[in-house]
C-alpha cells in the first residue's frame, strides 16, 4: 500500500485489525495483536524498512501511541462483549426465574415445590441440588428430588451452619470457600425454613458474585412458595381446630342439658319418696319409680350415644365383620326396643332368599334402634312402623319408614348432621342418633338417606354393599 | 331347701349396694367381694350356689377369675359387663361363664338369670324330667324326637333337631355361636359361625309366627343365642 497511503491512515488500518480481534476473540489475542501491530509497522513502514531500527526517535512516539491505543482498545472491547454476554445471561435468568415463579404458584404441596425449585435450579446453574427442610425433630432432611447429590459430613455441616446462622455458606461465600457446594438458606419471614445445597459441575461457576446473586433470587423465591404453602397448610389447621373447637362446645351445651334433664326428673323423684313416701298414695309413688326408671333408661342411651359418635369420631372404630342374614339383626334390634314398640303396629318384609351380609352385626343393629327409636320419637304413638329390605346384584337395602309428620323440606340431609334435632320432640336426644347412623353405614362402605314419603311420613334408608366373596354355602341336611 | 347363697365380686359400692338390696329381699344369702383375689378365697369357703363377677375388677381381669373358678368348680357364674363389650363377653362365656348380663340392667333381668342358672343345677341331678319343653306355643318332646307348635307337629332336619335340643339344654341362658358348633357340628366347624345363623334363621321360619320379630329364639348380637324361657 506504501506508499500510496499515508503512514498516519496506516496506523488506523492496524488499529481497525486490533477492535477486530478483540471482539472476536477476547483480550489475549488482542493484546498479541497491539504488540504485533507496533512490531510489524516498525519492521515494513519505519525507515530503515525491514529492520526493526528507527532511524527518526520522534518515531518512538508514535508506537507508544499506537500500542496503548490498541490496549486500551481491546481492554474496552472485550468488556463491552463481556456485558453483553453478562446482560444477556442475566436476562436468561430472569426468564428462568420468572418460569419458575409461575410453576411454584401452581405447586401445591411441599415436595411439588422442592422438586420444582431443584429442577430449574439444576437447568440454570448446570448444577446438583439438595432441598433440605427440617423434620418433626428439627433435624434438617434432604427431600427427594430428581438431580440430587449425595450429602457429605461437610455438606452437613455447613448447610446446618447456613441454616442456624441465616447466611450462605461454602463454595463462594466468606465461609469455607474451598467447599464443593454452596448452601443458601431458605429465609421465610418468620425464620429459616430450610436450606438449598448446590453442587455446580463447573468449580469457577461462582467465582465472581453476580451468579451467586442470582442464585440467591432463585432460592427466595423457593422461599417464598414454601412459606406461602405452610402458611396455608397452617391456616388450613387451624380452620380444623376451631371447627373442632366449636364442635366440642356444642357437644358440651348439648350434653350438660341432655344429661341435666333426666338427672334432674330423677334426683326430683327420688327426693319426693324420700321426703314423703308415706304421705303419697300408691299410684303417685308408682308412677315416680317408673319416671325414675325410664329417665335413668334415657340417660343411658344418651351417654352410649356419646361413646359411640366418639369412637366414631376418633377413628377407633374396629368393624368386626362377618356373615349375617339382615332378618336376623333386625329382629335382635326389634327385640331390644320390645317394649317402647308395645303399643305400635310394626310390619317387616324381608325376603327369604335375601343374600347373606358381611356386617358387624353389633354396629347395624345399632343403626336399625336408633332409625326405629327415631320413629318412635318423632311420630304419634301407635302409629304404624314398616321395615323392608331388599336386593340387588351390588347391595341390600334396608329401609325404615314411618307415618309421622315428615321431615320440613329441605332437611332431608341436614338430619345426619350432629346435633341436629328434629321438632316437635326437640330436646328429647343429643341430636347424635342419625350421625352416628351415618357413620356406621359409611363405615360399611354403604349410603344412607332419607326421603319424605308421599303418602306422609317418612323413610330412612340405608345400603350394605355386598362385598367380598360369600361363605361357602351351607351344606344341606336332609 | 336352704336359701341359695350367692357370692358377688364386685368393686363398685353403688353396684353393690343395689344387689345386696335386691338378692336379699329375695331371700339369697349374698357373700360379697370387692377383688378377684378375695373372690375366690369366697366363692371356696361359702360354697355358693351362684357366683356373680363383674368383668371390670381392680385386681385381675375378670376372665381369668372365671378360668381359675372353671378349674375346680362347676358353680353357675353370672358376668356383668357394659354394653359395647361383646367381645369380653364372648370371651367370659367361652372360658366358662355361664351367662351375662349387660349393666345397666334392672333387677328383674338379674333375677331371671339367676333363676335359670338355678334351675340348671338342679336339673342336672334328676335329667330324665327334662323329657319335655315347653315355652308359650312351642312344645318339643325329647323322648320321641318331637316339635310341635301349637297343635301341628314341624318337621324338623336332623341338624335343626339338634341346633333346637342344644339350645334347649341350655334354656334360658345364652349360647355362643362356637358352643353351638361345637355341639351340633362338632369340633371341626367351629370358624363357621355363618352356618349357625344360617340354620338359626330356619328354625325360626319353622317356629315362629313372625321370623323377623322372634318370640323364642332370641338373636343376643355378636354373643349368640338365647332360647326364652319366660
Amino acid at each position: 500500500m506504501f506508499p500510496f497511503f499515508e503512514l498516519a491512515n496506516l496506523i488506523m488500518t492496524y488499529l481497525l485489525a486490533v477492535v477486530v480481534i478483540a471482539t472476536r476473540h477476547g483480550r489475549g489475542p488482542s493484546v498479541v495483536a497491539s504488540v504485533m501491530s507496533v512490531a510489524a509497522f516498525d519492521f515494513f513502514f519505519v525507515p530503515p524498512y525491514l529492520t526493526f531500527a528507527v532511524a527518526d526517535t520522534q518515531y518512538l512516539l508514535t508506537f507508544a501511541v499506537m500500542l496503548v491505543v490498541g490496549l486500551v482498545i481491546s481492554g474496552l472491547t472485550v468488556r463491552i462483549r463481556l456485558q453483553a454476554e453478562v446482560a444477556r445471561q442475566r436476562e436468561e435468568r430472569t426468564a428462568a426465574l420468572y418460569a419458575m415463579s409461575r410453576e411454584l404458584a401452581e405447586a401445591g404441596a411441599v415436595d411439588d415445590l422442592v422438586a420444582t425449585a431443584a429442577r430449574h435450579i439444576t437447568e440454570v446453574f448446570g448444577a446438583e441440588v439438595a432441598v433440605l427442610l427440617p423434620d418433626a425433630e428439627g433435624k434438617l432432611q434432604a427431600r427427594r428430588n430428581k438431580a440430587r447429590f449425595p450429602l457429605e459430613e461437610n455438606d452437613l455441616m455447613l448447610s446446618r451452619w447456613a441454616f442456624e446462622h441465616r447466611q450462605p455458606a461454602g463454595l463462594g461465600t466468606a465461609m469455607s470457600d474451598a467447599a464443593h457446594a454452596v448452601h443458601l438458606p431458605l429465609l421465610g419471614h418468620r425464620g429459616p425454613i430450610g436450606v438449598v445445597s448446590v453442587r455446580p459441575r463447573r468449580r469457577d461457576a461462582f467465582t465472581t458474585p453476580e451468579p451467586l446473586r442470582q442464585l440467591e433470587t432463585f432460592v427466595n423465591q423457593t422461599a417464598l412458595a414454601l412459606e406461602r404453602t405452610r402458611l396455608a397448610d397452617e391456616a388450613q389447621d387451624a380452620r380444623v381446630r376451631a371447627e373442632t373447637e366449636r364442635l366440642r362446645s356444642a357437644l358440651l351445651t348439648s350434653v350438660s342439658h341432655d344429661l341435666r334433664t333426666p338427672l334432674a326428673a330423677i334426683t326430683g323423684a327420688a327426693t319426693t319418696i324420700l321426703d314423703s313416701g308415706a304421705r303419697l298414695d300408691q299410684r303417685v309413688q308408682q308412677e315416680l319409680v317408673e319416671s325414675v326408671r325410664d329417665e335413668a333408661e334415657r340417660l343411658n342411651r344418651l351417654v352410649q350415644n356419646l361413646l359411640e359418635m366418639t369412637r366414631l369420631e376418633s377413628g377407633a372404630l374396629q368393624l368386626h365383620r362377618d356373615w349375617h342374614p339382615l332378618e336376623e339383626v333386625i329382629g335382635a334390634a326389634l327385640s331390644r326396643l320390645a317394649k317402647r314398640l308395645a303399643n305400635r303396629r310394626v310390619t317387616t318384609q324381608v325376603p327369604p332368599d335375601l343374600p347373606l351380609v358381611a356386617i358387624d352385626d353389633v354396629l347395624i343393629e345399632q343403626v336399625l334402634v336408633n332409625l326405629l327409636d327415631n320413629a318412635i320419637k318423632y311420630t304419634p304413638p301407635e302409629s304404624p312402623i314398616r321395615i323392608i329390605a331388599t336386593a340387588t346384584d351390588q347391595a341390600v337395602t334396608v329401609e325404615v319408614a314411618d307415618h309421622g309428620p315428615g321431615l320440613p323440606r329441605g332437611e332431608e340431609d341436614k338430619v345426619f348432621e350432629k346435633f341436629y334435632r328434629g321438632q316437635p320432640a326437640g330436646g328429647r336426644g343429643a341430636g347424635l342418633g342419625l350421625a352416628i347412623c351415618q357413620g356406621i353405614v359409611q363405615a360399611h362402605g354403604g349410603r344412607i338417606w332419607a326421603q319424605n314419603l308421599p303418602e306422609g311420613g317418612v323413610a330412612f334408608l340405608f345400603t350394605l354393599p355386598l362385598t367380598g366373596t360369600p361363605p361357602a354355602s351351607v351344606p344341606a341336611d336332609a | 331347701m336352704p336359701d341359695p347363697v350367692v357370692v358377688l365380686i364386685e368393686d363398685e359400692p353403688q353396684i353393690r349396694r343395689f344387689l345386696r338390696a335386691t338378692l336379699t329381699g329375695q331371700g339369697y344369702r349374698l357373700f360379697e367381694a370387692t377383688t378377684g383375689a378375695d373372690g375366690l378365697v369366697e366363692v371356696g369357703s361359702r360354697q355358693p350356689d351362684v357366683v356373680i363377677v363383674d368383668l371390670g375388677l381392680p385386681d385381675v381381669d375378670g376372665i381369668d377369675v372365671i378360668r381359675r373358678l372353671r378349674e375346680w368348680t362347676a358353680v353357675p357364674i353370672i358376668v356383668l359387663s357394659a354394653r359395647g363389650q361383646e367381645r369380653d363377653k364372648v370371651t367370659a362365656l367361652d372360658a366358662g361363664a355361664d351367662d351375662y348380663v349387660s349393666k345397666p340392667f334392672g333387677a328383674s333381668e338379674l333375677l331371671a338369670r339367676i333363676r335359670v342358672a338355678l334351675r340348671h343345677t338342679a336339673g342336672a341331678s334328676h335329667e330324665a324330667d327334662d323329657a319335655a319343653f315347653t315355652i308359650g306355643e312351642l312344645r318339643m318332646d325329647l323322648l320321641h324326637r318331637q316339635v310341635f307348635v301349637g297343635d301341628r307337629e314341624v318337621r324338623l332336619t336332623p341338624i335343626e333337631y339338634k341346633l333346637l335340643a342344644t339350645l334347649v339344654r341350655h334354656a334360658g341362658k345364652v349360647v355362643t355361636h362356637q358352643q353351638l358348633l361345637r355341639e351340633v357340628w362338632g369340633p371341626t366347624h367351629t370358624d363357621q359361625a355363618h352356618y349357625v345363623r344360617v340354620y338359626m334363621a330356619h328354625l325360626r321360619h319353622k317356629l315362629e309366627a313372625e321370623p323377623a320379630r322372634p318370640q323364642y329364639l332370641l338373636t343376643e348380637p355378636g354373643v349368640g343365642y338365647r332360647l326364652t324361657t319366660e
